[in-house]
């Protein structure tokens, strides 16, 4: 007893110390970024990551306070507690990454003027979608999903040049519908132009209707495979994980399997024993980028507030990782040109599914 | 001979072991937060702060402490009746989901529409509780495992009707959000807790837990369903109809749930998302527990619960706790207060031991 005593009493006291460390650090500057996660958690290898990257470059250039909450659940009420909690603990600039975001923002943009807000792929509006406002302490950032979907699918079309494809999605929502529509062109835009023979079909194409569910994933990954795809463009959250999951257990075992990951350079989820990674390329928004250039354009006083901005190829905002050891040299090369041709406008990709399969 | 008879009172004292798995579990806490090298004093006193340090947090965490409450209320009810309530997550849903459908669909006067609306939640919870209630009574189904099922039933039901009917604009995955009008919460309620979600659920939560206490204490009703609870076969003997008050039992407990549904969302979140099985409904076991199942004690083990759900965020945001850490803490308290019935045997078996001896030492 004596000694519990001792060893807890050592540990208040290194606590202490460390708190005093705490306490000195703390007014080194004077922004403090926050970010308050979406459904999944900060190592999602997806949005909530892919931002928080961004945010955690921005400390490292330029020493700031950054912190990150996780909100208890995903409704309004969870995220503006946490929109809150930044707030009162004196975070001047918060990082929204996702939709879901939008009708919290709504109501934080008016409770909290002082507050700088960034919200990732949306804008604020209320509940009912009747009114859309921005104010001058809100931005919102879209990405132009079918580009790098049409890319990715491009890639792996040049690179695969005959085999099936497929797709699986998270819930159907517009940035998930997006991905997929650019996936289809970019494939087509490959068969047409490459003399490539990709097939796809509408068996091959569908959305599993959470981003959360894991082992839903896997199996429909392994239905897939066993019907023939070679390559599955997985742009489902957590279903994805269990897509690489089960492309992986493949993989290992000698069959060739190929899944197209999603938002940030997946390559490193899909690395097997031996070292390979079952990731052929990713269709990436580039949000870490986002988030550090809106740091940056807050540190510099040009924070655009109460703008919309969309980033596409036109502004380096989306396209296929600068790496990719699974695509051949010639192929990247081959993407780099429509990549231009994307940006000139030579290229167009679009956004809609007209055509195309759901 | 008095001094030993003391200690075993303590040793039964529900309040003591409440407040001692509370104590133990806040210890714990606090060495894992001093091992991961944060101050555990400013954790906790950021944790409680986030809770009630002003008008509006206090609003919060009564708000959150309401679903609790009544879910705490629902598994205890079933506990003193010796049935285990572990489908209040699905009864919230159904619950929920009913009350939703009013809120969307059906237009009165505010008080009586009110009633509509609690209505509602009460029915739809107390008919997904009442089905386990049957299954046991009449075929011996175990209620654990029918209440389970019974939960994934409402997950994949509310899955299908939300995007089905109550859709919002241009989201499949949750219900459009409820009208101001149309939902628990109250102008002035908001207005008086400085914009927090503070809401009509939380006067529902002490009504309940008012008459809870009054059907277990002073009714023949609350009589027999405790003598079932104590030991089945004496109540039968007894002359008690066992199967008809382990109907009743469960068809309470899924009500009191599906009033938490209500509150929960109608009150505080205002729509549904799918694929959601509210964590709520398996928190309440430990508040329950905790409360050591007297709707007295549930009524504070549920705003115990609420403070450090609504303060963890700000202790995660003032602290370098992150926020894993922060649920772990939670976890633990409630992981201690679980294990708070073994403390009390624990306590007993040492009582006893020394009664023992003391009486072969005369």
């Amino acid at each position: 007893m004596k000694k519990l005593f001792a060893v807890l009493c050592v540990l208040l006291a290194l606590s202490f110390s460390l708190f005093a460390q705490g306490t000195k650090e703390a007014g080194k500057s004077a922004l403090r970024v926050g970010m308050v996660t979406d459904a999944g958690t900060i190592d999602d290898k997806s949005f909530n990551q892919g931002t928080w990257e961004g945010i955690v470059r921005a400390q490292k250039d330029f020493n700031l306070d950054v912190k990150y909450l996780k909100p208890q659940g995903t409704t309004e009420a969870d995220y503006l507690k946490e929109i809150g909690n930044l707030v009162d603990a004196g975070y001047t600039m918060i990082i929204c990454p996702g939709f879901k975001f939008e009708t919290a923002l709504f109501e934080a943009q008016d409770k909290y003027p002082n507050t700088k807000f960034v919200i990732l792929d949306g804008e604020p509006h209320s509940a009912d979608y009747s009114v859309f406002r921005i104010e001058k302490n809100v931005v919102g950032l879209y990405w132009a999903e079918h580009q790098s979907g049409f890319l990715a699918g491009l890639a792996a079309a040049l690179q695969i040049k005959d085999g099936d494809f497929g797709f699986i999605g998270g819930m159907e929502i517009p940035a998930v519908q997006k991905f997929n529509w650019g996936f289809q062109q970019g494939v087509r835009y490959a068969n047409a132009n490459y003399k490539t023979n990709i097939r796809m079909d509408q068996v091959n194409n569908l959305y599993q209707g959470t981003f959360d569910n894991i082992s839903a994933g896997q199996q429909i990954a392994a239905a897939m495979y066993d019907r023939g795809v070679d390559v599955i463009f997985a742009a489902a959250g957590g279903v994805g994980v269990g897509v690489i999951n089960e492309a992986k257990n493949r993989g290992s075992s000698g069959q060739k399997v190929w899944v197209i990951g999603v938002d940030v350079d997946q390559y490193a989820e899909g690395l097997m024993p031996n070292g390979k990674s079952i990731i052929l390329t990713s269709a990436m928004k580039y949000l870490d980028r986002a988030s550090y250039d809106m740091i940056v354009d807050e540190l510099n006083g040009r924070f655009p507030g109460g703008e919309i901005l969309h980033l596409d190829a036109t502004n380096d905002g989306v396209g296929i990782p600068v790496e990719n050891p699974n695509l051949d040299k010639s192929v990247m090369d081959e993407v780099a040109k429509v990549f231009a041709k994307l940006k000139s406008g030579e290229v167009k990709v679009a956004d809609k599914g007209d055509g195309l399969f759901k | 001979m008095s001094k030993i008879r003391r200690k075993e009172s303590l040793g039964s004292n529900t309040f003591l072991m409440a407040v001692s798995a509370v104590i133990l579990g806040l210890v714990a806490g606090a060495i894992l937060m001093a091992m991961i090298g944060s101050n555990p004093f400013s954790g906790f006193s950021y944790l409680f702060r986030g809770g009630l340090m002003n008008i509006e947090r206090i609003g919060n965490t009564m708000a959150t402490a309401t679903t609790l409450m009544l879910v705490g209320l629902s598994v205890a009810f079933a506990f003193k009746t010796g049935l285990f309530n572990i489908g209040a997550s699905g009864q919230m849903l159904v619950g929920g989901l009913c009350a939703t459908i009013v809120a969307h669909k059906v237009f009165l006067p505010r008080p009586l529409f009110l009633v509509v609306l609690i209505g509602s939640g009460l029915l739809g919870g107390a008919i997904w509780g009442v089905i386990p209630g049957i299954l046991k009574a009449r075929f011996n189904v175990h209620e654990v495992v029918a209440t389970i099922m019974m939960n994934w039933i409402a997950y994949w039901s509310v899955y299908y009707f939300v995007p089905a009917y109550l859709k919002g604009p241009s989201l499949e995955t949750e219900s459009a959000s409820i009208a101001i009008t149309q939902s628990l919460r109250a102008p002035w309620l908001t207005k008086l807790f400085h914009g927090s979600y503070m809401n009509l659920g939380f006067f529902i939560a002490i009504v309940c837990v008012i008459l809870v206490k009054f059907i277990l204490d002073k009714t023949t009703l609350g009589f027999g369903l405790k003598a079932v609870g104590f030991n089945r076969h004496c109540a039968e003997y007894a002359g008690i109809r066992v199967n008809r008050n382990v109907v009743i039992s469960m068809m309470i407990a899924g009500a009191l749930a599906g009033l938490a549904g209500l509150t929960f969302y109608t009150g505080y979140s205002r729509n549904m998302q799918i694929g959601v099985l509210p964590s709520q409904g398996f928190d309440g076991i430990a508040v329950a527990l905790l409360g050591a199942s007297n709707p007295i004690g549930v009524f504070f083990s549920s705003l115990f619960f609420g403070i450090l759900q609504s303060g963890k965020g700000f202790m995660n945001a003032m602290t370098s706790v992150p926020p894993e850490i922060a649920d772990t803490i939670i976890a633990t308290i409630i992981y201690f207060t679980a294990t708070s019935v073994l403390f009390g045997r624990i306590w007993e078996s040492i009582f006893k031991r020394r009664r023992k001896s003391a009486k072969e030492e005369q």
